[in-house]
């Protein structure tokens, strides 16, 4: 067998459905529990407070992409199977930009809101509302802005593919990365509690 | 050193870890390259026996026909041949450029060439890079030809070889090709214009992927 699992056909579109279910569930539960069901954990990223948010997903990124790696190279995984999302990359700045201002505004990504709201959180489910009525507006101005959304197509590219650089180089300069990202995390954790404490 | 890195917090081994396995990647190479592959040759022998894998070249006219395209169909040719005439519907990728295509393994692929020997070269050689569903088609180009675009009838038919051909002739006039009689002399025939079919209208572009992702 080799993954991914789906676009083999070796399940159908409704277990499909129950696979992601599950994965859903999994996903929910661990966000969850890593505390990203609260706006104010989310939000004390970017006051450098506390920088859990950032070490979970930067930890996420590094497993999931060593993984991958390793599991296409001993042949358990198609790589180019894998979907991730085509590129319109002035589209995607500026979505990027909103959906940060509105993490840093309302505390959460779209995601974690969902979570908030499993655990009844009132701010959470407001947040997702707002999501909503987004979504709603896109649709309505869609005829106006479809030139801007669709523009500079870049298909299915990734970073190897564009810059033309060994996968493998990638990977570890990501792990660099994150490892040098953690530790000046925990540095600049310390450095806001020592601030703190002085006030 | 295993017992000091054993002392180390776990986040710090796991990050050691980290940095070791991002090290090595960068001399493994690369995930995509895909010129070498583990064959396992019990079970490829097991697949190559049980199953069918060739489809008759009338339910390829047939689909053709109906538009149907859930399927890529790929000439192995050379590209010099290819032009001259392919089947409708076909993407030219001679064998050696097979793995530089970019055919996906969970794609259904039907593979012909001139008769069958290639074509089963190229099944192997999909089929030990783990395409999952790889067919050839039955007598290749030869057969296409003989029995599709130059259908011919026998001579003293039966009533049942009769009522075949009459569906042969309309199926060959749609690929622009001219029905054969036993009795008459074989001639040489030009194989039809490329454009020649009136009112196909192949689309080599498959469908749009469908959205996926969050």
């Amino acid at each position: 067998m080799i993954a991914p699992f789906f676009k083999f056909g070796y399940f159908n579109d409704e277990i499909s459905l129950v696979v992601a279910f599950i994965i859903g569930i999994g996903f929910g539960f661990f966000l969850e529990r890593g505390g990203f069901g609260s706006a104010r954990l989310l939000a004390a990223q970017f006051y450098f407070t506390d920088m859990r948010v950032f070490k979970v997903m930067f930890t996420a990124i590094v497993t999931a992409m060593i993984g991958v790696f390793y599991l296409s190279w001993i042949g358990w995984v198609d790589i180019s199977l894998i979907y991730y999302g085509n590129t319109y990359l002035l589209a995607q700045i500026f979505g990027g930009l909103i959906l940060g201002i509105g993490f840093v505004i309302g505390g959460y990504c779209p995601g974690t809101s969902a979570v908030s709201i499993a655990t009844g959180r009132i701010d959470g489910i407001v947040y997702a509302l707002g999501g909503f009525f987004g979504i709603f507006i896109f649709g309505e101005a869609y005829p106006m802005i479809e030139g801007f959304v669709n523009g500079n197509y870049m298909g299915m590219i990734n970073i190897p593919q564009l810059l033309n650089i060994n996968y493998g180089m990638i990977l570890f300069i990501v792990i660099l990365l994150a490892i040098g990202g953690f530790t000046a995390a925990e540095w600049g954790e310390k450095v806001m509690a020592k601030k703190r404490a002085e006030k | 050193m295993l017992e000091q890195f054993v002392k180390l917090p776990i986040r710090k081994r796991v990050g050691i870890i980290a940095i070791i396995l991002g090290f090595i990647a960068i001399f493994a190479g690369s995930p995509y390259d895909r010129s070498t592959t583990r064959v396992n040759i019990k079970e490829l022998t097991k697949i190559s026996l049980a199953e069918d894998h060739s489809i008759n070249v009338d339910d390829l006219a047939d689909w053709i026909i109906k538009g149907k395209y859930d399927y890529r169909l790929v000439d192995l040719r050379d590209t010099e041949i290819y032009n001259k005439y392919n089947i409708p519907g076909s993407e030219n990728i001679p064998i050696r450029e097979l793995f530089n295509s970019d055919l996906m393994r969970n794609e259904n692929i039907i593979l012909y060439s001139d008769d069958e020997a290639v074509s089963s070269q190229g099944w192997f050689l999909l089929k030990a890079d783990k395409y999952k569903t790889v067919f050839i088609l039955e007598g290749g180009m030869k057969c296409w030809k003989d029995q599709v675009v130059f259908p011919k009838l026998p001579a003293d038919p039966t009533k049942k070889q009769l009522a075949l051909f009459e569906k042969k002739k309309e199926v060959c006039k749609f690929f622009g090709g001219q029905p054969q009689f036993g009795g008459e002399e074989q001639i040489e025939q030009e194989t039809p214009k490329l454009k020649a079919p009136p009112k196909v209208t192949v689309t080599t572009k498959r469908k749009k992927r469908s959205r996926e992702g969050c």
